[in-house]
């Protein structure tokens, strides 16, 4: 029951809250234009579409994507809207891929025929894949908040951006921190297992790491591959085999669920390792993961394009998102919130919704200080965001458990300056 | 190859194959009864998870205490099932009887979502994370306890329909319906009772899972179709074939990863469902047709 | 009949009129009626004559989305052509589990079990083929044209999604009516009955499943030109083969209507039900209520919305023949 109850609590928490900022979106207008709001002719709101994996095995991440999207579009809408429009508000239109392709399709045509001017979404590559050849048949604007793969954006597609880092910038990071810790620290890790799940992102990902790795000059050797497949439930015989290969450093690329199992796992069998570090990925970030996991997700090294928490967008979003749903805005939910804020932009600078002027706009954007890592969202010619950038987190003990993720690299954004690596064995802990 | 881990996965791959028993038992013993297969299987297990893992959050009692209890929550829930769907149902062609339990399935994975939200959980239970060290070997003890209370269920609900009144009354409906109609068993009854039986094995089945995996709402399906695999292996109907068929399929897959990659582990599994329904139609140890 | 055939010609001209004042969503959803309806035909042919209930037909739209997509990739040939071969393809691949299966005497729960191995394994094959993407899948090009089968519009989707259908009844049609039909029906019926009168139960069944398969096969190359996004887990997994089935179940199995006219119900069903409920904080919501409709209309209309329809038509053109 308490689940539920807490649910309701937190709806109404939300709804609180959308009142008090409307208000006070409301008293912002009033100051800036001089003359009461109400009193305006209330222009049409702008409507743009979020397709996100609401139900169906990715439903987790899916959720948090859409609360990002809906948490980022009522941001501008209580700081006046799309001024350049009269303050015309954000609407935002909701569509669930069920995590299918063919759904995602349907859904977003759909959003387009009631009057989505532009697209966000949807976190699977392959769903990605249908509504960017969609967007491109019907000419309308595409965002991707969250989509992997680099294929995507290869396609030579006019209508699809990508806010989220490429492939090969997320690669590159995990490569550049690992350099950096292994010198920092003046350890070396000889023998590597890299764990996989087996789909598009799982294998692409951990075959550009692997490929990275070997260009990089760092002298370790992978031992074993493990790919096993998305949803596993038992990974006892894969964790005896990686094992008896003995490795000093796991990279895995997983997704939540298999990364709990797969830490618990090598507690059990006494997998004796100088860390774990994650080339990017999910799975070892989420409150839930972490809260689950107790001190077995400690020192766990990650490289992800992770939140900015100086950035004052990021402080405003989180307040809310946690006030809304009681958890911190994880990288998945901000991409998604920044995917809005880039539409917002665009909006503001076309004035209109044609989509000519919005691709206009969309090629010269200028974004500064996202609220995720890196420099200002731009996209070059494919349509990729230049100013992405990943961070190196490591989770390190605090008490309260939501703030024990912390950014240890680069230095400029660093919430703890010490890196723990080689870190104690899993079973050698509290 | 290596004897060490040839070890290892042969102690996993066995206590695998118990849970794997548990998880087809259920759905083994309603098609006896009833000639029922109940594709929402997968979705009950997943209930049982969550009512354990309620449980487990909300009085922070561990699922091994609870376990009774979600039993008989499940349980209500396939007499209610049974009640209301099933038993309009039993008399319909086998392709008509696929939809609504197809759909019943949907509806509890999706009312998991509404209820619990799409989240992975894995809360941590008493013994989650212990193990126990032989030589070089470990054996893991939450699956150790999965292990042992499967073989004792089945060996119950086996005594149950062989010793007891109500289990002799099963039996009788489920060799025929007729028969059992005319000597007074008041056959819709006895449907309830074994449909919500066979819940109740699943809702077990669910709670002694919670320690081993994350629960998330889309779990059922491949419960579905491990069940579907041990049952046919063990002889439809057949419970204790069920419990064989859970054992082989776990050593198959276990040992399989000596040789093979994990993704082609149910590979191993449907190779072997293939060649066993070809030369064994009814599984190794005999079952309904 | 005469009348039906009138009334069915008629709503042909008016389908084939639609596009006209259709927005391109709406046309979208009768793109995905027509697709559905024609994959449970395809289906019907095999479970709804023979008997023989297979749970493992997503195996050929697999087949025939890969098969067209490799050879177009591959060679540049054609989806047409492509189209063809991945049908003939997936008859021989029906062939061999239909030899297996008759030929062993699986029958009810056995046969579906062996249908759904079938196509499980397939899916594990291929998640290991590099040259099929493997687990990544594969990400098509849209290069629109007609050789390509890629279109910008939905209208062509739409024509030949519809033409699709159309010809599927028409085969399923001449198939009901034709000696092959019969004993198809009698296979169904009572298959040791049928064999004692001297029908060959096997060689039927071994037709049906291969007419089956080929005409599953086509959908695939259509999916896979209209998604442009080939996974293993989604063409050959078990949700579509389940997908699959439930519109003829639900039409009535065994009629050339059935699987159509099911279509028409459950994907708009589907579709408003997602629209309107699947909103912000009640996630699932639809997908219970379509759940609880699917059981509903199975309860209380065990053999098919059909047999009410004509119930309903019957009562209708009788009582203008009374006037």
């Amino acid at each position: 029951m308490m689940d539920r109850k807490d649910q309701n609590v937190k709806g109404m928490n939300r709804r609180t809250f959308i009142k008090v900022s409307g208000a006070a979106g409301l008293g912002l207008s009033l100051t800036s234009f001089g003359v009461p709001t109400l009193l305006r002719a209330e222009p049409a709101p702008i409507k743009i579409g979020s397709v996100q994996p609401a139900t169906g095995p990715l439903a987790m991440i899916g959720q948090g994507q859409r609360r990002g999207n809906l948490l980022a579009a009522e941001y501008i809408n209580s700081m006046g809207g799309i001024k350049s429009m009269d303050g015309a508000k954000l609407k935002l239109l909701l569509g669930d891929s069920e995590s299918k392709p063919e759904v995602g399709r349907q859904e977003a045509d759909r959003l387009i025929k009631e009057g989505a001017v532009m697209l966000t979404g949807p976190f699977q590559s392959g769903v990605a894949m249908a509504i960017a050849t969609l967007c491109e048949q019907r000419q309308v604007p595409f965002v991707m908040d969250v989509a992997a793969l680099d294929a995507i954006t290869r396609k030579g597609y006019k209508y699809t951006f990508r806010v989220f880092i490429t492939a090969k910038g997320l690669v590159g990071g995990a490569v550049k921190y690992l350099k950096m810790v292994t010198k920092e620290k003046k350890v070396m890790p000889k023998r590597a297992v890299v764990t996989n799940t087996a789909d598009a992102f799982g294998k692409g990902m951990s075959g550009g790491f692997i490929k990275f790795l070997g260009k990089s000059g760092l002298p370790i050797e992978i031992v074993e591959r493990i790919q096993y497949p998305l949803g596993i439930h038992d990974l006892s015989a894969e964790v005896a085999r990686i094992k008896a290969a003995k490795p000093d450093i796991i990279f895995p690329v997983s997704r939540p669920g298999d990364s709990v199992i797969l830490t618990r796992e090598l507690y059990k069998q006494r997998v004796e390792l100088m860390g774990i570090f994650c080339p990017g990925s999910p799975g070892w970030y989420e409150p839930e993961v972490i809260k689950d996991l107790g001190d077995l997700i400690l020192y766990v090294l990650i490289n992800v394009p992770w939140i900015n928490p100086s950035s004052p967008v990021y402080k405003q979003a989180n307040k809310a998102f946690l006030k809304a749903y009681g958890k911190y805005l994880d990288t998945n939910s901000a991409y998604a919130y920044t995917g809005v804020l880039v539409l917002a932009d665009a909006l503001e600078r076309a004035g209109s919704t044609k989509p000519e002027a919005l691709l206009k706009a969309l090629h010269k954007t200028y974004y500064k200080d996202p609220p995720v890592l890196g420099g200002p969202v731009q996209f070059n010619e494919r349509g990729d965001n230049i100013g992405a950038m990943t961070g190196l987190i490591q989770v390190q003990p605090d008490p309260d458990p939501l703030k024990r993720v912390k950014i240890v690299a680069p230095k400029e954004f660093a919430q703890s300056d010490k890196i723990v690596f080689p870190a104690p064995q899993l079973w050698e802990r509290g | 190859m290596n004897a060490d881990l040839a070890l290892q996965l042969g102690i996993q791959g066995l206590l695998t194959g118990g849970i794997y028993g548990l998880i087809g038992l259920g759905l083994s013993l309603i098609f006896g009864v009833m000639g029922v297969i109940n594709f929402a299987h997968g979705q009950m297990i997943v209930m049982g998870m969550y009512v354990s893992f309620w449980i487990l959050t909300l009085f922070g009692i561990d699922p091994y205490l609870s376990l009774m209890v979600v039993a008989a929550v499940i349980f209500a829930l396939g007499y209610l099932v049974q009640s209301t769907i099933v038993n309009r149902i039993i008399d319909y062609p086998e392709a008509m009887q696929v939809v609504p339990l197809v759909s019943l399935g949907l509806i509890l994975e999706n009312m998991a979502l509404l209820f619990w939200g799409p989240d992975h959980r894995s809360p941590e239970t008493a013994l989650g994370l212990d193990a126990i060290r032989v030589g070089s070997a470990t054996i893991d003890v939450s699956r150790l306890m999965a292990f042992g209370l499967a073989i004792l269920f089945t060996l119950c609900i086996f005594l149950f329909l062989k010793k007891s009144n109500l289990g002799k009354s099963i039996r009788a409906a489920a060799d025929n319906r007729t028969g059992a109609i005319l000597v007074g068993i008041k056959v819709n009854r006895i449907n309830n009772i074994s449909f919500a039986l066979g819940a109740a094995t699943t809702g077990a089945a669910g709670a002694l899972l919670l320690p081993l995996m994350p629960v998330t709402p889309h779990l059922g399906h491949d419960f579905t179709l491990i069940a579907f695999v041990v049952v046919i292996l063990g002889g439809m109907g057949n419970l204790l074939g069920a419990l064989f068929g859970g054992l082989i399929l776990g050593l198959a897959e276990s040992l399989s990863a000596l040789w093979l990659p994990a993704t082609m582990k149910h590979l191993v599994s449907f190779g072997i469902l293939v060649v066993i329904m070809l030369f064994k139609p009814h599984g190794l140890f005999g079952g309904k047709r | 009949m005469n009348r039906l055939y009138m009334f069915m010609a008629a709503a042909l001209a008016l389908i084939l009129a639609l596009p006209l004042w259709l927005d391109k969503y709406t046309l979208g959803i009768f793109v995905m009626i027509f697709y559905y309806a024609y994959l449970g035909q395809s289906w019907n042919v095999l479970t709804g004559y023979t008997g023989h209930i297979s749970l493992g037909h997503a195996l050929y739209v697999g087949i025939g989305a890969y098969t067209s997509t490799f050879l177009a990739q591959t060679w540049g040939i054609s989806p047409w052509i492509g189209m063809l071969a991945g049908g003939l393809l997936s008859m021989t691949v029906a062939l061999c589990m239909g030899y297996l299966g008759f030929r062993f005497g699986l029958r009810g729960v056995y046969f579906v079990i062996l249908t759904i191995g079938f196509a499980e394994i397939t899916r594990l094959i291929v998640s290991h083929i590099e040259a099929l993407g493997s687990f990544s899948g594969i990400f098509l090009d849209f290069n629109p044209s007609f050789i390509n089968f890629q279109f910008r519009g939905n209208m062509p989707y739409y024509y030949i999604s519809l033409g699709f259908m159309v010809v599927s009844m028409i085969v399923v049609r001449l198939i009901e009516t034709s000696r092959l039909g019969r004993f198809m029906i009698a296979t169904r019926e009572d298959e040791d009955a049928a064999e004692a009168l001297g029908v060959n139960t096997f060689k039927y069944s071994m037709i049906a499943i291969a007419i089956s398969a080929f005409m599953t096969a086509l959908a695939g190359t259509f999916y896979a030109n209209y998604i442009f996004y080939l996974h293993p887990a989604t063409l050959f997994g078990m949700a579509l083969s389940i997908e699959l089935i439930m519109r003829p179940i639900i039409g009535g199995m065994g009629t050339v209507l059935g699987p159509v006219i099911g279509s028409f119900i459950l994907t708009p069903l589907s579709e408003i039900s997602r629209a309107y409920f699947a909103k912000g904080g009640l996630e699932g919501l639809h997908l219970i209520l379509y759940g609880i409709l699917a059981i509903l209309v199975v309860l209380f209309m065990p053999r098919g919305i059909i047999v009410y329809l004509k119930g309903a038509s019957q009562w209708i053109f009788n009582s203008a023949d009374k006037k």
